[in-house]
């Protein structure tokens, strides 16, 4: 039985696994396709402007550019393989260009998640505790409000107050020698300009996911028995909700990333968000489709990890 | 302009014959409090850059400002931008040409050592200029020269031989002969001779140290910090908050936000962008120069400078090269007239019931907003325009010297025949309005090829007054090229376009 149950997990996450990267690959051919469509090259966009055509066109053969885009992408596919990101049409190794704005923006991503899912817990977890009260108006209001926010108006507003006004936090994230960002209260800022509508969105799922556990019967026992609050929050309402709380928060992923591309232009942040729009504007799809294969890793490790969240708790549920 | 001013102007053009015309100091007058620069302190600066275009070579393609700054430090050039002359010594401290002005021998400077200690000599000089000229962009960067073409003349000199006579050559050393040592493959990191030594680089950020080495005037400052911004709406915030001390090259739009505030200076350097319309002369609507003239005549640029630039510009003449001290000052300012615009069109027999479109791009502030205001001024003669933006690399590869009328911009503007021979020849690198004018090609190879001062300034301002009167540019206006500074920054760079980067008299007031 035990044995049984294990291969069968082991099949879920295999064929998870299986379904997400098949997708992945469709996700890059698209990408380099996107690419190809766009007028213009990337031997025209990285040369400067003071280029003759013939220096143009020496670069396109250079480039590789005058081979049909199914064999450009199959050979940057091969290398992916062995893990050889290949090289950007500036001749850079991509790796070179790409590690530490990804390891940047993981960061960035990572705080951002972690305060999203500290806030959304309390707060979602205070107010379902307290149905109809002031609290629970007062969060649950504000979370609708804050959520339809987009990321550059929190941004710029948090510019203005904290550090042009009130000199209190930098305006913008500089990297420092190591690469990463040069203080830690550089992330302060733009942290906070993606976690804002996250904890609105969240707070939301964590509420309503938390009060379709209140009607369950061994929840009213648990409060007719009186139990302290915080009892009754951490062992019967929440392992229950679980499973959505878990898929939210996996859009959120999503979310983010996409809103890392206009915080970090704002905050100066040393991210993936410039490598994409440098990529685009260059027409370079080796590197678009490492930053999409990249970004699309780490989604797809969320999604798989939310889905085994949601089958595990499935299986245990009281 | 008075015969003397001409003669002035000669001198400051190039070299006279076997003379060498340098010595004069190049770098801008250091502006601020009186008394001498004071030593030591760290100058942050921000400098736009993008992060997928980063590059340390110094014979590569940069796209950012950011990599050109840290590039200038640590490397030297022969020649550097100067005012007047427009070319000033660097590591060559004297030049002079064979009498047909196709073979330049340029003396280096004694007693250059390399940040490592190693003497400068010849070989390294020619080194790094042939692998300057073998970079893919090397054809554009040394016109006429070839590879062989760049020889050492004992430890101490090199010669340039031109495959035509150029009196221009030591302007065309500014820009981008950085020397490093020869044999150096990997440029990353490698050593310069430049009045700053690399601490450490990262992905476009880097520290650079005072080389307490250097053959010039010791740098006051101890060291300079660049860091890199993709916006500058970021890096004007970086310093209204005091994260930096200079906000290089931060554009009009920007720099306005931090116009009364205290402790914050705007520097203005004049003549910094020009910004233009281009007209296809070689066939279309505009192939008629009546219909050229017209459109000139029908821009109110005083209009256009206040609204588009904030003020921060001046009208232009329809001539490339405004701050060259050869620039034709005496034909007469081009200035509105409607009845003489819309008498030309109807001379020329100009179609103005079809709409028009004129292409444009936000490559530089204020540009895409030049095209919206044409199209509403070029309205008022009757010529209906809509106005199409596209983004950067689009119109590099599909308008640029394609389109019949769009937008356009030049950066170096201190030489007229440097302007010419990238624009405006028939044959030119980039002859963005396809403009074959055979009076002008042969002035400016009369030029070109004229040793005596006198002379090339007066074919110079032959070739100014037909770009006047006939070429496919509108010059609308010159943008002053605008830094923001704390108001302890001293000594920084007054001069157009990349003289912005000489930091090396910049020092830090207490």
């Amino acid at each position: 039985m035990v044995e049984r149950l294990s291969g069968g997990r082991t099949a879920l996450v295999a064929g998870l696994l299986l379904r997400r990267t098949a997708l992945l690959v469709v996700l890059l051919a698209l990408t380099f396709l996107a690419v190809e469509v766009l007028p213009t090259d990337a031997a025209r966009a990285t040369l400067d402007r003071e280029a003759s055509p013939a220096e143009v066109a020496a670069r396109r053969i250079q480039l590789g550019l005058d081979q049909p885009v199914v064999v450009r992408f199959l050979h940057w596919l091969g290398g992916l393989a062995t893990g050889d990101l290949g090289a950007s049409a500036r001749g850079l190794p991509i790796w070179d260009v790409v590690g530490q704005p990804f390891r940047n923006t993981l960061l960035l991503g990572a705080l951002t998640l972690a305060l999203t899912v500290l806030f959304a817990l309390t707060l979602g977890g205070v107010s379902v505790l307290r149905p109809g009260r002031l609290l629970d108006r007062v969060v649950r209001s504000t979370s609708m409000v804050i959520l339809t926010l987009p990321e550059f108006v929190v941004a710029n507003a948090l510019v203005v107050v904290f550090a042009l006004w009130l000199h209190l936090l930098p305006a913008v994230t500089v990297a420092g020698s190591d690469g990463g960002p040069r203080s830690p209260v550089m992330l302060i800022l733009p942290v906070l300009a993606l976690t804002v509508r996250q904890i609105g969105w969240n707070t939301q799922i964590v509420r309503s996911a938390l009060a379709e556990q209140l009607p369950a019967p061994h929840v009213d026992s648990a409060i007719m028995d009186g139990l302290p609050r915080h009892r009754i929050l951490l062992r019967y309402l929440l392992p229950g909700a679980v499973p959505t709380i878990a898929a939210g928060l996996a859009t959120s992923v999503g979310m983010v990333l996409g809103g890392v591309v206009a915080v970090e232009t704002i905050f100066n942040f040393p991210g993936m968000g410039a490598v994409l729009v440098d990529a685009i504007t260059n027409r370079d799809a080796p590197l678009v489709a490492a930053v999409v294969a990249l970004t699309g890793s780490v989604i797809t490790a969320v999604l798989v990890a939310a889905d085994l969240v949601r089958a595990w708790a499935v299986g245990h549920r009281p | 302009m008075s015969r003397r001013r001409l003669l002035q102007g000669g001198a400051a053009v190039g070299t006279t014959l076997f003379l060498a015309a340098c010595g004069a100091g190049g770098s801008a007058p250091a502006q601020g409090p009186a008394g001498p620069p004071r030593a030591g302190g760290t100058l942050t600066l921000g400098a736009l850059g993008r992060a997928s275009a980063v590059t340390r070579d110094p014979h590569g393609v940069q796209v950012n400002e950011s990599d050109y700054l840290i590039l200038s430090l640590l490397y030297d050039t022969l020649t550097v931008p100067g005012s007047s002359p427009i070319v000033a010594p660097r590591l060559a401290a004297s030049w002079q040409s064979s009498p047909d002005l196709r073979r330049w021998r340029f003396e280096l400077t004694p007693g250059v050592k390399f940040h490592d200690g190693l003497p400068l000599t010849s070989e390294d000089v020619v080194y790094s200029m042939r692998r300057l000229r073998q970079s893919t962009i090397g054809a554009s960067r040394l016109p006429g020269i070839d590879v062989q073409g760049i020889t050492a003349d004992g430890p101490g000199a090199v010669v340039v031989q031109s495959n035509y006579p150029n009196s221009e050559i030591p302007v065309l050393m500014r820009l981008t002969t950085f020397v490093l040592k020869n044999g150096t493959t990997d440029p990353a990191g490698a050593p310069g001779t430049g009045p700053f030594k690399l601490d450490w680089y990262r992905e476009g950020n880097a520290r650079l140290v005072r080389n307490e080495g250097w053959y010039g005037e010791r740098a006051p400052l101890d060291a300079i910090e660049v860091r890199m911004f993709e916006k500058p709406q970021a890096m004007a915030n970086a310093l209204l908050s005091g994260e930096l001390d200079l906000a290089s090259n931060v554009g009009t739009v920007a720099a306005r936000v931090a116009q009364g505030r205290d402790g914050i200076k705007i520097v203005r350097r004049e003549n910094d962008t020009a910004l233009m319309v281009v007209m296809r002369a070689a066939d279309g609507p505009y192939a008629d120069p009546r219909v050229r003239e017209a459109f000139r005549l029908a821009v109110d640029r005083d209009v256009m400078v206040k609204q588009v630039l904030g003020g921060y510009g001046a009208a232009g003449n329809d001539i490339l090269g405004t701050a060259d001290p050869v620039y034709a000052r005496d034909l007469p300012q081009r200035k509105l007239d409607l009845a003489r615009a819309t008498a030309l069109l109807d001379e020329a027999g100009f179609d103005r019931s079809q709409r028009y479109q004129v292409i444009t791009t936000e490559d530089v502030p204020g540009l895409s907003e030049s095209a919206t205001l044409f199209a509403q001024q070029l309205n008022n003669a009757g010529v209906k325009i809509d106005v199409v933006k596209q983004e950067s690399s689009t119109f590099l590869g599909q308008s640029r010297g394609k389109a019949p009328l769009y937008t356009t911009y030049w950066g170096t503007n201190d030489s007229v025949p440097y302007c010419a021979g990238k624009l405006l020849l028939s044959d030119s690198t980039f002859n963005e309005a396809s403009w074959h004018d055979a009076d002008f090609d042969s002035a400016y190879r009369a030029a070109l090829s004229t040793p005596e001062p006198g002379r090339r300034i007066q074919l110079m301002h032959d070739m100014q007054k037909i770009e006047y009167d006939r070429s496919g540019y509108l010059l609308w206006g010159m943008a002053e090229g605008m830094d923001l500074a704390k108001s302890t920054v001293q000594g920084l760079p007054q001069l157009p376009g990349y003289g912005r980067v000489q930091l090396e008299r910049t020092w830090l007031s207490a």
